[in-house]
């Protein structure tokens, strides 16, 4: 289970990568994993705004809908179309290739985990 | 409950979900869609259905009991030859449907699905009291393996004494597998060549072992799920059930209303002259999307029905049975609504994907 140590977490299994204003957005390895096969990413629109723990995104594995929710506050500026096409992305590279959207943060990340609290929590 | 090819599961990295009353593997380490694509490019995928119930009826009564109880014509079959078939209510709509074996004019074999299994039993057995026949439940001593794809024969023949080159299309035969007897079938669930394997429990593991060094590509639920709607193979629960007819789920080719008096008859011979209440459609998505059970379809803006099975195939895109309305059955725009939004779908013929099956 891979955790990289520059991004922040949240409990529902989404990671975090801030640059500034700006957030990328996608899903860990461990939702990858549970989640299997996706299949279907439905993006959001970009200028959207998003709340915190609000669900932006919808990952479709073979057998399950789920929803992903916005780590942070913020305007989607920028989605991953290649989902479209590769929605296997967010399986085989969850934290690279696999991204979902970026946004021009309007919130804090106060309230998000880092790479050793993600641990631990996955731990329990 | 566990089959014996639990551990054989947990010890191929099988993720463990509770179906109709067994823990049964959802998908190993690879994935439902690498064991979808096993069975569907040429590989031999194998299945253990073993959670399918088996019942022998047997005596001079047999044959009378099953014209009966199930709803296709038991008379027309020989001596190893298997028949879709259904078992309906009085009502006409479906307690479910099974397959009928021919082991000779006075034993046949049922197999029967596994949420179905102790309802079905009692229904076969009070039915029986009027017959001069015997109904036994054996599932519990049956082991049932399904191999399908291109290389299941030749796996299967490495351990079985029967020639299977001789088995037909929707044909068994009986004989020796590994170290005991069993049924071999030419039938399945996935629209490619393959075999259901009837064995007792003792020898389970062995197969299931001896399968897998030959190649095997042990598929779990999902796959199975994805493979059968590609086919459009109806499934107990979803395209049929106690709500429906053979009129209404395209059935009617396993209804045979002439030959003789059987449970339901009147009632589906009633339903046919008034006509369907709904009908199974088959569509395929114009836009991007996955239609899921119960998503909503629409046909000229008329909410007409709901989707009974839907996936994404890897071959044909976002696919579904649905039923809508009989008048929306063949003409109108249809659509299916995913999460709020209504989109476009056609309609389409079944299979979705290419059938294989040896016919």
């Amino acid at each position: 289970m891979s955790i990289p140590a520059d991004l922040k977490y949240t409990k529902e299994h989404e990671w975090v990568r801030i640059e500034g204003d700006v957030a990328t957005f996608g899903v860990s390895d461990h939702a990858q994993e549970a989640l299997g096969d996706i299949v279907f990413v439905e993006l959001p629109e970009i200028g959207r705004t998003v709340d915190a723990a609000e669900a932006y995104a919808v990952v479709e594995s073979v057998k399950a809908v789920s929803d992903v929710y916005a780590p942070v506050a913020g305007e989607i500026i920028e989605v991953n179309e290649a989902l479209e096409s590769e929605p296997e992305k967010v399986n085989t590279e969850p934290y690279g290739a696999g991204w979902i959207a970026k946004v021009k943060m309007s919130g804090n990340a106060d309230e998000l985990m880092s790479d050793d609290e993600y641990a631990t929590f996955l731990e329990e | 409950m566990k089959t014996p090819l639990f551990n054989a599961h947990v010890a191929l990295g099988g993720k463990i979900v509770p179906f109709a009353g067994y823990e049964l593997p959802v998908q190993y380490k690879h994935g439902a869609l690498k064991e979808y694509t096993a069975v569907r490019e040429g590989a031999a995928g194998i299945f253990d259905i073993t959670h399918m119930g088996q019942v022998r009826v047997e005596g001079v009564g047999a044959l009378d009991f099953l014209q009966y109880v199930t709803t296709n014509d038991v008379s027309k079959l020989v001596d190893g030859q298997v028949q879709y078939s259904a078992l309906l209510n009085e009502q006409g709509t479906f307690i479910d449907d099974i397959t009928t074996y021919r082991i000779s004019d006075q034993a046949y074999y049922l197999c029967i699905n596994a949420a179905n299994r102790h309802k079905d039993v009692a229904h076969l057995q009070k039915e029986a009291a009027n017959f001069d026949v015997t109904v036994t439940d054996e599932s519990d001593d049956t082991t049932l393996l399904a191999l399908q794809g291109a290389k299941a024969q030749a796996a299967l023949q490495t351990i079985t004494d029967m020639d299977l080159e001789s088995i037909g299309y929707y044909k068994f035969a009986r004989g020796k597998i590994g170290k005991a007897g069993g049924i071999i079938s030419r039938t399945g669930y996935t629209g490619e060549d393959g075999f259901e394997i009837y064995m007792p429990n003792a020898i389970a593991v062995s197969v299931w072992d001896a399968l897998l060094e030959q190649g095997a590509v042990p598929i779990g639920l999902a796959a199975r799920d994805m493979l059968r709607t590609e086919m459009g193979y109806a499934l107990y629960g979803h395209e049929i059930s106690d709500a429906v007819t053979p009129v209404e789920a395209k059935l009617m080719w396993i209804t045979k209303l002439d030959k003789g008096n059987f449970i339901g008859q009147a009632a589906v011979e009633a339903r046919k002259a008034e006509g369907a209440k709904k009908r199974l459609i088959a569509l395929k998505l114009i836009e991007r999307g996955i239609p899921r059970e119960h998503y909503k379809v629409f046909v000229n803006g008329i909410e007409s029905g709901e989707v009974t099975s839907g996936m994404h195939s890897p071959m044909a895109g976002g696919v579904a049975l649905a039923y809508v309305m009989p008048e929306h059955a063949i003409e109108g725009d249809v659509s299916i609504e995913i999460r709020g939004k209504q989109v476009a779908a056609e309609r389409t013929s079944l299979p979705f994907v290419r059938s294989n099956v040896k016919k």
